[in-house]
């Protein structure tokens, strides 16, 4: 299966693990990624809030490439899936919206006709490889690892963007794979909760907050570690937890793995392979409940 | 049809039983307790709580009125999240034979499934939720004004007050100051009211902290509303006239602006140099508070490039910029 | 505690709200008592709008006209007059108020049709306008700084040698009794709807201030007229607005006729509701409806004007029903909507009770008669709602303060409490309620006889009996909703009482009251109202009142 890839900015800058984690997954897999190296970010909700029109435009230039390669736009981040899943919403329901973005793409040499999808390798993973095939390939269980899913905002907000009304089971993905693999789903509230990150250049104590409350809360059901399709949120919840922490008055310590890695580790790769050594969080306790060691 | 339903009770007067699931388990006493009813495969979860204080246990307390989802009165917690029981079917909220109720933790607890709304009417009354009519106000007659611009306003019109936006407010749950959804939404509705004068006081109060740029946007206050209100997206449009009005020395119209540079100039978004421009440069606190989390993400091999590189192709993107960047041009 | 203001409001609905702010415009102390938040108030369920005649096509005659007619000739003109000839400024100062209400195309105020109105004069916000009303109203008293006491329950009024000086209510939340005292009392607590199972009024429409009032010896008239609603839906009752048949909608039977046009061959579907509720109830008794319903049929009405005008109706059929308007016709049938009767007051809202003043669907006035039309409800909360402000702030400068009270608080504690320990003997509140609703639907409906009103008499002196035994089945003090459901109970069975009283009163159908032993309208002998008092608990007691004949002398009726 080939899909045309877009990585996100994050993980080709701060979560590189993020990056080369996805590779090795898709390659046992066997998904080709085509990575889209001329798109531009996605905006990340904060340009199409000030100028829909500017954000309207660039999501549409990364859509149309994805269409040009006559694949699936794959993302690896919520907030990119989020934010393109709402482009490609509007353009479909408003032509007078579509018909904008294409006069303003035309001189780039592009235009979007609204033929491709937009799909977050989480659901890549369920709806089109199946979970069947990923059974297959899993080759060390991690059975005994209670793994706390952490969805991110925008791959399951608003409902009607992420065709979620259609297919309501897209928000218990993260909950069917941590089973596959062997190991225990956490139900907590804090899984569909917003990780804070949006709000860490506003106002940092309530960021933190916001993050803090979720992993304690997971902790406090057993967690030994999150799980989560968002390297934003993974930015507030590994890169921001020791300071969460101190805001919160008390210790967190929860490892935050991004949804590849997990994977990955499932299917056998080292963890070093998977740069599950490269975490703020240390991973090592969390990684030795399941006999390995990075 | 026989109906499973959990309803957590409480009593301010009489705090006894287990309390809350962590992390809320300082909130309150509360026990849960177990329901049978039997209603029609369509009936709604608040025909349930009705069913059982009518004919099991007339010492439930629920706010009820309309049971048609114009009062407002009956938002709480189903299954975890806000909801108005009177749209709510049993069937749809069902979750291994049985429906959870109970009053929403963010809300301080009075009875059962009656929470304390001071907060939400407090945050209302804040925004200053009445019109500030323009002089002159014409003699006898109505303001002219385009029905566009009235029905505009229809959106935060329809918002029936349950404060379900505000029970499942992510940034409110850790910041009891924020505005919340709810108040914002009028906020708009006002600031947007062509007849009103004072727009422009409005967007800088509205500003300041704990205002528009405490919004996490996380979407659940538009996926709670039962009514459509899509509150978020009215404060993302008080955003977009604050600054158009020039409220921009604040870390949220410091961070758009730095996004949208970074965007222009290389493709992507240079993570190393966001964060400070959107603190402002000369915002020593802010930026020495966010020296440690920078640094242990550098000790973990976490920092991005120090060059930051542009993506291929990057004339198209400052060609888009230039036709629609507008203000980010 | 003992709270002393210069005007107390009972009630925070359209009237209530709009009482007060005009009192507090006058400078006085007001506040304002509700048993819900005052947003929560059945005012916000009026969907279709609100009557004025502004247009240039229109005047306020032909407003009062068309009322009067739809009142079946007993509302008092002098009054009606006045409603009509104020309705415009009262628009327009709603619309200064921030009111959105929709415009046409100049950007002025837009209309849309309604039942028993020769011109379009209904000016509205989408199918919300109750609600657009109730939410400006109540940023106007936030704004005007009137204080609110909100979800305080009122047990019963405060009078001193005749007059009524205050209210004793419960503190839902503390569970405390208090006093207010005040120089006025204004009545604004709305309509008893749920005397009647079905009916499209809230849960909260008790008749707490029409029964509060007429226990203190308050007089109420009209009560035999209980308006039935043509539309509402199938098992819930829900409203389905006449907007709705304002904007085109069809009413069907089940060969899929629009019937209307064998009782209403001019106005159809709008003809006044008593006319249309009469002429479903033949169909559906005579076999040509569903399941007791007909079918409101809106498919032609094309998904842009159902979408944008009738929004809340759609979605409402489509949630409790499970069927969509905009291709499946919606069963309805007539159902319990609105009384015109309630406390009498004149035109400043003034009572026959020194500093008591009622507004909106507890106080009648007369502007509605026998029956009332659709959007005139709004539009009488706001005016007379604004007079009786503005005349019982006027009253209560001229009243004493007042040093007692003590007394009678207490013994409201007493009986309170004793109502709370009354022992559980298998009479609840919610089965006699059911009882007397139901009842109340099947004897004192569209159509009435001597004998169902009798029969209807006599129940509602059994469940009387049967209420002395009712316990109260929560013993906490917070939020104590079965002790207020008991309450309210009492006060309905009241009501119950003083509407099948003047039913049996009334030998002749006028309006609202058809009794199918008396059909034809009689003006040589019932061209006057019913009034009905009591005193100290007694039997109550029957006056008439005249009807007040300005410019219209009663004439036949057709639509």
């Amino acid at each position: 299966m080939k899909v045309a890839f877009w990585p996100g900015c994050v993980s080709k800058g701060a979560c590189p693990e993020l990056y080369v984690s996805t590779h090795k997954v898709a390659d046992a897999l066997g998904l080709e990624l085509v990575e889209l190296e001329e798109a531009p970010c996605t905006g990340a909700g904060v340009l199409s809030e000030q100028n829909p029109a500017l954000a309207d435009s660039l999501n549409g230039l990364t859509l149309a490439m994805a269409e040009r390669q006559g694949a699936d736009l794959m993302t690896i981040c919520s907030t990119c899936q989020g934010v393109l899943s709402g482009t490609q919403f509007h353009l479909a329901n408003d032509p007078a919206r579509l018909a904008r973005v294409n006069e303003t793409l035309a001189s780039s040499g592009y235009e979007y006709r609204g033929t491709t999808k937009v799909k977050h390798l989480l659901w890549i993973l369920v709806e089109d490889i199946g979970l069947d095939r990923l059974a297959s390939l899993v080759k060390h269980k991690l059975t005994g690892l209670n793994v706390a899913p952490f969805y991110g905002c925008y791959i399951l907000r608003p409902e009607e963007y992420l065709g979620l009304k259609e297919r309501p089971e897209r928000s218990t993905y993260l909950e069917q794979i941590i089973a596959l693999i062997g190991a225990t789903p956490v139900e907590y509230l804090g899984k569909s909760k917003c990780c804070g990150f949006p709000m860490l250049t506003m106002n940092r104590e309530v960021s933190l907050k916001m993050g803090g409350k979720h992993i304690l809360e997971a902790k406090s059901k057993g967690a030994d570690v999150l799980v989560t399709p968002c390297p934003l949120c993974h930015l507030n919840l590994d890169g921001q937890q020791p300071d969460a922490a101190g805001v919160m008055k008390q210790p967190l310590g929860v490892p935050i793995l991004h949804l590849p890695q997990l994977l990955g580790l499932a299917f056998g790769f080292a963890p070093e392979d998977l740069r599950l050594n490269h975490h703020v969080i240390n991973t090592k306790a969390a990684l030795e409940k399941v006999e390995l060691k990075v | 049809m026989k109906w499973t339903i959990v309803v957590g009770r409480y009593d301010k007067d009489q705090p006894a039983g287990s309390g809350y699931p962590p992390p809320f388990e300082s909130a309150a006493a509360k026990r849960y307790q177990t329901f049978e009813v039997d209603l029609p495969e369509h009936a709604m979860v608040l025909d349930a709580l009705i069913q059982v204080r009518e004919y099991q246990d007339e010492s439930l307390a629920v706010r009820c009125a309309c049971r048609s989802a114009i009062c407002g009165s009956c938002a709480m917690w189903i299954n975890g999240h806000a909801n108005l029981a009177c749209t709510s079917k049993l069937r749809d909220f069902t979750v291994d034979g049985k429906v959870t109720v109970e009053s929403p933790p963010s809300m301080p607890p009075i009875r059962d499934l009656v929470c304390d709304m001071t907060p939400f009417w407090q945050k209302n009354r804040q925004v200053r939720p009445w019109l500030e009519g323009k002089e002159p106000v014409p003699a006898g007659e109505e303001y002219r004004v385009p029905n566009a611009a009235m029905e505009n306003l229809i959106q935060e019109v329809g918002c029936i007050s349950c404060g379900a936006c505000l029970m499942d407010c992510e940034s409110f749950a850790v910041n009891q100051n924020f505005l919340g959804p709810a108040a914002l939404a009028k906020a708009y509705r006002y600031t947007a009211d062509p007849r009103d004068a004072e727009t422009r006081d409005r967007l800088k109060t509205y500003s300041e902290p704990d205002g528009v740029w405490d919004c996490t946007h996380c979407y659940e206050c538009v996926q709670q509303c039962p009514k459509g209100v899509a509150p978020l997206e009215q404060i993302l449009k008080l955003r977009r006239m604050a600054v158009e009005e020039g409220f921009t020395n604040n870390a949220g119209t410091r961070h758009a602006y730095a996004f949208a540079e970074s965007v222009k100039d290389s493709g992507r978004l240079n993570e190393l140099t966001l964060m400070p421009k959107s603190f402002g440069l000369l915002n020593i606190r802010a930026q020495l508070q966010s020296l440690p989390a920078a640094f242990n993400m550098a000790r973990a091999g976490k920092l991005p490039p120090l060059i930051h590189k542009k993506i291929p192709g990057l004339a198209r993107i400052k060609s888009i910029f230039a036709k629609v960047g507008g203000k980010f041009k | 505690m003992i709270l002393d203001h210069d005007v107390v409001v009972l009630g925070a609905g359209l009237a209530g709200m709009r009482a007060a702010l005009e009192a507090a415009r006058a400078g006085v102390k007001v506040a304002v008592v509700s048993k819900v938040h005052p947003v929560r108030s059945h005012s916000g369920a009026a969907q279709g709008g609100i009557n004025a005649a502004i247009g240039k096509d229109d005047s306020w005659e032909i407003h009062a006209f068309d009322t009067i007619k739809g009142s079946d000739y007993l509302a008092d003109q002098d009054a009606v007059e006045i409603m009509a000839s104020e309705a415009p400024r009262d628009i327009i100062e709603l619309e200064h108020m921030g009111v959105t209400f929709f415009r046409d195309d100049q950007g002025k105020l837009g209309t849309r049709a309604f039942g028993g109105a020769s011109k379009a004069r209904t000016y509205f916000v989408g199918d919300i306008t109750g609600q657009a009303l109730l939410y400006t109203l109540y940023d106007q008293i936030l704004k005007a700084g009137v204080q609110i006491y909100e979800e305080w329950f009122a047990t019963a009024l405060y009078t001193v040698e005749g007059a009524c000086r205050g209210a004793v209510c419960i503190d839902m939340l503390s569970g405390e009794l208090h006093l207010l005292r005040a120089g006025a009392i204004i009545m604004a607590s709305g309509g008893c709807g749920r005397v009647y199972e079905p009916s499209t009024n809230a849960l909260i429409c008790t008749g707490d201030g029409i029964a509060l009032a007429y226990r203190v010896g308050a007089p109420l008239m009209d009560m035999e007229m209980v308006q039935y609603h043509p539309t509402t839906l199938k098992g819930s009752g829900f409203l389905m607005t006449e907007a709705a048949r304002g904007e085109g909608a069809y009413l069907l039977n089940a060969s899929g006729e629009r019937f209307m046009q064998r009782y209403a061959p001019k106005m159809m579907e709008l003809a006044s509701r008593d006319v249309v509720s009469r002429s479903e109830t033949i169909e559906i008794a005579e076999g040509r409806g569903v399941d007791d319903c007909v079918f409101l049929d809106l498919r032609h009405l094309g998904p842009e004007v159902v979408m944008r005008k009738l929004p809340q109706i759609h979605e409402m059929a489509l949630d409790f029903l499970g069927i969509d308007m905009l291709t499946t016709p919606v069963p309805v049938r007539p159902g319990m909507h609105y009384i015109m009767g309630g406390i009498k007051t004149d035109a400043t809202g003034a009572t026959a009770m020194p500093g008591m003043y009622a507004a909106g669907e507890c106080a009648c006035v007369s502007v509605h008669g026998g029956n009332r039309l659709g959007a005139n409800s709004l539009l009488d909360t706001l005016v007379f709602g604004r007079r009786s402000g503005a005349a019982s702030a006027n009253y209560a400068r001229q009243v004493q303060p007042l040093t007692s009270g003590e007394d009678f608080l207490r013994s409201e504690q007493v009986r309170i409490a004793a109502l709370l320990e009354r022992p559980y003997e298998g009479e609840t509140h919610a089965r006699l309620r059911l009882e007397l609703g139901t009842m109340m639907d099947r004897n004192v409906g569209v159509y009435r006889d001597e004998a169902g009103l009798q029969a209807a008499l006599q129940t509602i002196q059994q469940l009387k009996q049967r209420y002395q035994h009712v316990a109260v089945g929560d013993k906490s003090r917070v939020y104590n909703q079965a002790l207020t459901f008991v309450l309210e109970l009492g006060y309905m069975l009241d009501i119950a009482e003083t509407i099948v009283y003047s039913a049996l009163t009334r030998t002749e159908s006028r309006g609202a009251q058809s009794r199918t032993d008396f059909p034809k309208r009689n003006d040589a002998e019932w061209l006057k109202h019913v009034v009905i008092h009591s005193h100290d608990g007694q039997a109550p007691a029957i006056d008439f009142s005249p009807v007040s004949i300005t410019k219209w002398p009663p004439q036949e009726r057709t639509y």
